[in-house]
């Protein structure tokens, strides 16, 4: 439940100039196995999260998602958007049951759920507020209940916190942890912050641009449960300089 | 040193007398109300015997005496005059055709639009007729309309919705088209339709574009019920403001011609306040941003 698996996957943009943003990518993510793609921006990061999503088709090769061809977006892989992308004329508890009511599930069934999730993300006293009047870090919130409501085999997020300020970013990593270590759904992360890939991941792949490739893959050993705390360990700085000097050597 | 001290405390700075007016509600009121009245009293002033420009023109009293017996007076038996209690009527016959040709052109335009500006297919195909049949204007569809219809209720209800049509289809496709990408992406990962994309993402979206379509597309239609009603139909405040002038009666041309204003003010000002309902999300994120 919840694998992922690239066979040699390339995907080129046409055009005046053809652009190859992912060059024949083997990857795999394992059932409840939390991974991160790192790199900097157009190195195809999340060209390959959204062929996961399905909202974009591929050029070549094989995608699989537990054994079946992506073909299509659907509920079974949540998808966190950067900007959360909520539907801004819909209130905080109408966004969060979007999924569930187009799905025509019986409300009995999701609205429980969809209430214990508001509760778990924080936003219990939030149903009735509109998108605009959250705070960046909260609408995330909502972007995530949203996604964790449809129980996905899947989680695909990208660069969720890249938007939010320092403080709120630590906070969204806490939570995460908390309901991800809770939840051990399959979660396929995107990010170009170091920090964040190595406190979060089971797994870290390094990708490098033009072409896109996948060039090296970091397992990261840290103990579970983590917490915001492991961020100043001995070990976690252990794991960072060796990133570091991957990344720089991927440059030259 | 008292006086001194009181004196040099710093003050919040005042707004001045004017400033205030404008910012009240009765200020802006009055403020409006100036221009107007000073026309009336003008106009007023330079008639002798209840008429302008060698009597050319009515003044404001005759009007005014003109449209109370054309609204409330009671037709007797003898009663040759047609303006005479009938105002309510041509109030009714003209706007119940704009409401059935806004109406008509509302529920053909916003689908319409949406299908334009969600398909490419439905764009290839429709728009490029949308837009040659754009610049011809609704005078010009006035011959094949009488030839169709006839002089009929239908033949302005016909021209209305043709006049109404093009802003409304044009600006719900533009509406339809700035969708947020990620917006449909989100909702088709919930497990959305096409349809259910259409319904509850293109359609909500495109709202604040097919308000400013509406808004443009009744003002058109206003348009379109006064000349129709001049040609094709013998009804309603077009066909009044024509008849009188023929007729000599410039009183009740310019009664007719305030009363095309105020009912062309008062269906813009029932849009724009649906609009501040359905749109609440979009006035709270122009007032956050």
């Amino acid at each position: 439940m919840g694998t992922i698996s690239l066979r040699s996957v390339s995907k080129v943009y046409g055009g005046a100039r053809e652009v190859v943003a992912l060059d024949q990518v083997d990857f795999d993510v394992a059932e409840g196995e939390f991974v991160a793609l790192l790199g900097p921006s157009g190195c195809g990061k999340s060209t390959l999260l959204n062929l996961v999503a399905g909202f974009e088709t591929l050029t070549d090769g094989t995608l699989t998602f537990d054994n079946a061809p992506v073909t299509r977006p659907g509920p079974d892989r949540g998808v966190v958007f950067q900007e959360a992308s909520l539907l801004p004329w819909l209130s905080v508890w109408e966004n969060v049951v979007f999924g569930p009511k187009v799905q025509k599930l019986a409300r009995s069934d999701y609205e429980p759920r969809a209430r214990e999730i508001l509760r778990v993300v924080g936003l219990e006293a939030f149903h009735e507020a509109l998108p605009v009047q959250l705070s960046g870090g909260m609408r995330q919130r909502v972007g995530i209940a949203r996604a964790l409501v449809m129980e996905p085999r899947a989680l695909l997020m990208d660069e969720p916190f890249g938007a939010l300020d320092a403080q709120t970013r630590l906070s969204m990593q806490a939570l995460l942890l908390d309901v991800w270590q809770t939840l051990k759904t399959t979660v396929l992360f995107v990010t170009h912050d170091i920090d964040e890939a190595i406190l979060l991941a089971d797994r870290i792949c390094v990708m490098t641009a033009r072409p896109g490739r996948i060039t090296r893959t970091i397992p990261i050993t840290l103990n579970r449960p983590r917490s915001i705390d492991d961020l100043t360990s001995a070990e976690f700085n252990r794991f960072k300089a060796m990133i570091m000097a991957e990344m720089r050597g991927g440059h030259h | 040193m008292t006086d001194a001290t009181i004196g040099s405390r710093t003050r919040r700075p005042e707004v001045s007398i004017l400033g205030q007016i404008v910012r009240s509600r009765l200020g802006k009121a009055i403020l409006a109300l100036l221009l107007p009245l000073g026309v009336l009293v003008l106009w007023q002033a330079s008639g002798t015997n209840g008429a302008v420009a060698g009597g050319a023109l009515p003044t404001p009293d005759r009007v005014w005496k003109a449209w109370l017996v054309w609204a409330f007076g009671k037709p007797g038996p003898m009663t040759l005059s047609p303006y005479v209690g009938s105002w309510a009527d041509a109030i009714y016959f003209s706007a119940g055709r704009v409401a059935k040709g806004f109406g008509l052109a509302v529920l053909v335009g916003v689908p319409l639009g949406i299908m334009i500006g969600w398909s490419r297919l439905a764009a290839s195909v429709v728009d490029p007729t949308i837009q040659w049949l754009r610049p011809v204007p609704i005078t010009a569809w006035l011959p094949i309309s009488i030839a169709i219809f006839g002089i009929s209720d239908f033949g302005a209800v016909f021209l209305i919705t043709i006049g109404a049509f093009y802003p409304i289809v044009i600006n719900t496709t533009q509406g339809a088209r700035d969708v947020d990408k990620n917006w449909i992406r989100a909702a088709l990962m919930m497990g959305a339709s096409q349809w259910d994309v259409l319904r509850r993402v293109v359609l909500p979206a495109a709202l604040p574009s097919i308000f400013t379509g509406l808004r443009i597309g009744l003002g058109i239609g206003w348009t379109a019920v006064i000349v129709s009603e001049m040609v094709a139909v013998k009804s309603g405040l077009g066909y009044v403001l024509w008849d009188a002038y023929y007729v000599g009666r410039m009183d009740i041309v310019i009664a007719d011609m305030v009363s095309i204003g105020l009912f062309g003010f008062l269906s813009d000002w029932a849009i724009v306040r649906l609009e501040h309902w359905v749109l609440k999300w979009r006035r709270l994120q122009n007032f956050n941003q």
